[in-house]
């Protein structure tokens, strides 16, 4: 009785804060009576605590308001999403009140019903086009994809020039690199390119293995310095080349280069929370970052922008791969769900990878 | 009457219940920590919500790998490495500082503590850039000299890795065995060397035996931080696929891409830690049973004498001089180099045009300052509290008579052995589920300080422990029998007698929670985050040379204070020196 009752209660909240705001005036006045926005996620996501300051200035010019906001660097994407998870179970407010991640995290706020369904359909003006299967806002409201990351490989622009630098994955494999480049832990890109969308896993599983034997060490996405300084010359394969976009402009000797075959597009979402404090706040970030000025600041602070706006730097990027006739696939957290051996596929390509 | 609370006292029964309840206090929460750890390590799923599954397969994820047998005896090759490193460096400098007439030593002091403020990854990539297979300097200029085709060194073994590792200990060895040599009576030294016996008899039958709780106590600490330890294999390990434990159960516990973290393993370990814990402690415990042989300070004259070193003061300010170039010098010119310049290459004539203060200018400093306000605040708390707690526990550890002291012994060494990240994890999980609303602990600065007490208590038992060994019962008993109070008896005797001790408690404690890094993390909501956690923050998010710019600027600001800290300390008359 008492679970039922307060299933009821919670799908009358649910709906009351759809209801809430149907308008984009009525969600500038929510954000309004809230006023404070806190957000929090990886300094290396969206710009961290420098980019956090400009899009919540913008967000007070564009939509005439006086947000305070408040970031928090927190861990990563997946750690924060089952912070939240945990939250929402124990009845405690949200740490953010919108959450910026990738879909595997999504996946999970998704299935632990983590998350507030907004009405963004009516009153998002901006919308992106829809690329066959994929809607960039969820039909049920819980999340929007406000960014692409596209994968593919890292280089050091002082070691890696002109025709060495890699176009096709089998080029990571040129015994010139034998011991000087890295891999990740995790097998990004690769997990994804074993689909049978793309390569299929027997011919990934099989590249991994001469990968394997190819790399000197592992490290984690992000950690430009280590390309910079030489210590490893390439990284095949990058969770995404935004980090290189942001390095290039302070004049590092980095580059990113996207596989002719193809490459996987980890789409980064933004959510609001179940029991996040402002969700009417949070939701306004949503919207301002689909909106023209937001995904310009979002290349400027973080390297990327979502490709299926027709300005977008990131489309100019795939225009390439497509022209080659290489596939893309859309890491979502709709595809994730489909693909039920995603998981023992990452973990078998991890096993191979950390063999020397 | 007095002889009647003499024979309570001796009999080990008339331990205050003051002190017991304040040891009583610390045990509860660490029972309660071990108790959600257990609990956590038979779940697979979201804790605590309906979606977690009690299960044994965390056990079997751990055990079952068959890569498990090589990363064990990695770590059991770069702890014993790091350990043995520590002590080579530690224990003369302590020695010097403590028993010879060596100049300079608040200086030496503060040298010794400001490698607590550096970070590990700095002194894990300042090693790749001397010592890495292709880009290290040093390998560099031996395959040019020699013609070679690759560099002879290799860093990234895991012997490599315990000698970096054992470098950044160096300082807790120094200051768990300093304690010791500085309390120690020289009657006995003198004794021999008046018998003609030779300065390294004395060193091997009468001075290092008399510091073996002491070092006992130093390895024990040591060899379980380098089981846990994890930047240092992170960076230099990782990067040449040398797994640790550490690292292993990272990449078990992190699945990028494909899930949610799996903290469960991280209790796989806890219990197995818990298991090294009992066995360690059943070591230490049969050298405190015998406690009353390292009894050194007496009721009687006690007039600590320095070896004279006259010119071997050169070579002994050589030898530290050589270890502080190369454990804190080096990571500290990294720093600077990495926060001024635009983006990291290795250091050259060229990128040394690029330096500028670009970094310090784009900071966020309300971020830094809301960091710093926090850590100020636990620097001032924490201390005081383990101290406290500490005493208690360690005074009931060497004076009680009691089993129950074996029990506490071993309680408070748990948490050291604990994956910090477990103690974080139980926090946390009773701050949401069961505190709840009830008492706002969760976001709150406090929750990290209960977890920062709990965790160091190890460390100031063990400091403790040793030098409460040095001061005979018979100072106590004299002032028991002469009505003085259990409290005051250890206000009035205990405490000047163990004031040096308790000031590097208090000083390293301190040290040790401004750098403290993992709890801060996990913990961290909104205005609780730390100084440490900031400066993680940017480095984890590849801002290298912004993580570099604060901690440059912590280090600059601090590095006096600890001069200042030492010179008052020694000054005001903490040292017996």
């Amino acid at each position: 009785m008492i679970i039922r009752l307060t299933a009821v209660v919670a799908a009358l909240l649910c709906l009351a804060g759809q209801a809430g705001a149907t308008t984009l005036n009525e969600l500038i006045e929510g954000a309004r009576k809230e006023g404070t926005l806190r957000g929090q996620w990886g300094q290396a996501s969206f710009g961290g605590s420098e980019g956090f300051k400009e899009i919540v200035a913008n967000i007070n010019k564009k939509y005439k308001l006086d947000l305070k906001g408040q970031y928090t660097p927190g861990p990563d994407m997946q750690a924060l999403m089952l912070r939240i998870i945990q939250e929402a179970a124990a009845g405690q407010p949200a740490s953010t009140d919108v959450y910026l991640g990738n879909a595997q995290a999504m996946l999970d706020g998704l299935n632990s019903k983590a998350l507030r369904p907004m009405t963004y359909n009516q009153f998002i003006q901006d919308k992106p086009a829809n690329e066959g299967q994929f809607n960039p806002i969820a039909a049920d409201g819980t999340h929007v994809a406000v960014a692409t990351a596209v994968v593919g490989v890292q280089f050091n622009t002082n070691a890696v020039k002109g025709n060495d630098i890699p176009k096709r994955i089998e080029d990571v494999l040129n015994p010139k690199w034998k011991g000087k480049i890295a891999s990740t832990p995790y097998a990004a890109g690769m997990r994804e390119f074993a689909t049978p969308d793309f390569l299929g896993r027997e011919k990934m599983v099989d590249f991994t293995r001469k990968l394997s034997k190819q790399i000197a060490g592992l490290m984690r996405c992000g950690e430009v310095e280590r390309i910079t300084s030489g210590e490893f010359i390439m990284l095949a394969f990058t969770c995404g080349g935004n980090d290189v976009n942001v390095a290039k402009r302070t004049g590092a000797p980095v580059g990113h280069s996207v596989m002719e075959e193809g490459t996987v597009l980890h789409m980064r979402y933004a959510a609001v929370p179940k029991n996040s404090r402002s969700p009417n706040a949070g939701a306004l970030l949503i919207h301002y970052l689909l909106s023209a000025e937001g995904q310009e600041l979002l290349w400027r602070i973080d390297g990327l922008d979502l490709h299926l706006f027709p300005g977008s730097q990131t489309k100019r990027e795939l225009d390439i791969v497509r022209a080659a006739k290489g596939k893309i696939i859309i890491n979502s957290p709709a595809w994730l769900a489909s693909f039920k051996d995603y998981a023992a596929i990452q973990k078998e390509l991890e096993g191979i990878l950390r063999q020397k | 009457m007095t002889a009647s609370r003499l024979r309570s006292f001796l009999a080990g029964t008339q331990t205050s219940s003051a002190l017991l309840s304040l040891a009583a206090l610390p045990m509860a929460v660490i029972l309660v920590l071990v108790v959600a750890m257990f609990w956590v390590s038979l779940q697979k799923g979201a804790l605590g919500t309906p979606s977690a599954i009690y299960t044994l397969a965390n056990y079997r994820e751990v055990f079952a790998d068959p890569f498990i047998i090589g990363v064990a005896v990695n770590t059991l090759i770069f702890t014993v490495t790091a350990t043995l490193v520590a002590l080579l460096f530690g224990l003369p400098v302590a020695w010097l500082v403590e028993r010879t007439t060596l100049p300079g030593k608040t200086l030496l002091y503060a040298i010794m503590t400001l490698g607590l403020l550096i970070p590990g990854i700095y002194t894990a990539m300042g090693w790749t850039l001397i010592a890495h297979p292709r880009i290290g300097l040093v390998n560099r200029w031996l395959v040019d000299l020699f013609n070679l085709d690759a560099g002879p060194i290799n860093i990234a073994t895991p012997i490599g890795m315990g000698f970096v590792q054992g470098l950044s200990l160096a300082a807790l060895a120094f200051i768990l065995t300093s304690q010791m040599f500085r309390a120690m009576n020289p009657s006995l030294e003198e004794a021999a060397r008046v018998h003609g016996m030779s300065f390294g008899r004395i060193m091997r039958r009468i001075t290092l035996p008399l510091a073996r709780p002491g070092i006992l106590a130093a390895v024990i600490y040591i060899f379980t931080i380098g089981i846990a330890t994890f930047d240092i294999p992170a960076i230099l390990g990782l990067g040449n696929r040398v797994y640790l434990l550490s690292t292993f159960i990272y990449l078990k516990v992190h699945p990028q891409g494909a899930g949610l973290p799996e903290y469960g393993i991280t209790g796989v370990v806890g219990a197995f830690m818990i298991v090294v814990a009992g066995l360690l402690t059943l070591w230490y415990s049969q050298t405190l049973r015998q406690g009353h042989r390292f009894e050194v300070v007496t009721g009687k004259g006690y007039k600590p004498t320095l070896i004279p070193l006259g010119r071997w003061s050169l070579a002994a300010w050589g030898f530290i001089l050589l270890y502080a170039l190369f454990s804190k010098l080096l990571p500290l010119l990294l720093i600077a180099y990495a926060a001024l310049t635009p983006y990291f290459v290795p250091p050259s004539m060229e990128s040394m045009k690029h330096l500028s203060f670009s970094h310090f200018h784009g900071m966020d400093w309300e971020l830094v300052l809301r960091g710093l306000k926090n850590t100020a605040l636990l620097v001032t708390v924490v201390p005081l509290a383990v101290l406290l707690l500490a005493f208690a526990l360690s005074w009931l550890i060497v004076r009680s008579r009691s089993r129950l002291r074996y029990v506490l012994e071993f309680g408070a060494f748990l948490p050291q052995a604990l994956p910090e990240v477990i103690l974080a994890i139980g926090a946390l999980l009773l701050a949401l589920f069961v505190i709840g609303s009830r008492i706002p602990l969760y976001g709150s600065v406090w929750i990290i300080a209960i977890v920062y007490i709990v965790a160091r208590l190890a460390f100031a038992t063990r400091a403790l422990n040793g030098s409460l060994l040095q001061i005979h019962r018979e100072l106590e008993e004299a002032a028991f029998v002469s009505g003085l109070s259990t409290a005051r008896t250890a206000w009035r005797v205990l405490f000047p007698l163990i004031r040096p001790t308790l000031f590097s408690v208090w000083i390293w404690t301190a040290l040790l929670v401004y750098r403290e890094l993992t709890a801060a993390v996990f913990l961290a909501v909104h205005d609780n985050i730390t100084l440490p956690a900031v400066i993680w923050s940017y480095w984890y998010s590849g801002s290298i040379n912004k993580a570099s710019a604060v901690t440059l600027l912590m280090t600059l600001v601090l590095a006096p204070l600890i001069f200042i800290a030492w010179w008052f300390g020694r000054r005001s008359q903490v040292s017996l020196n």
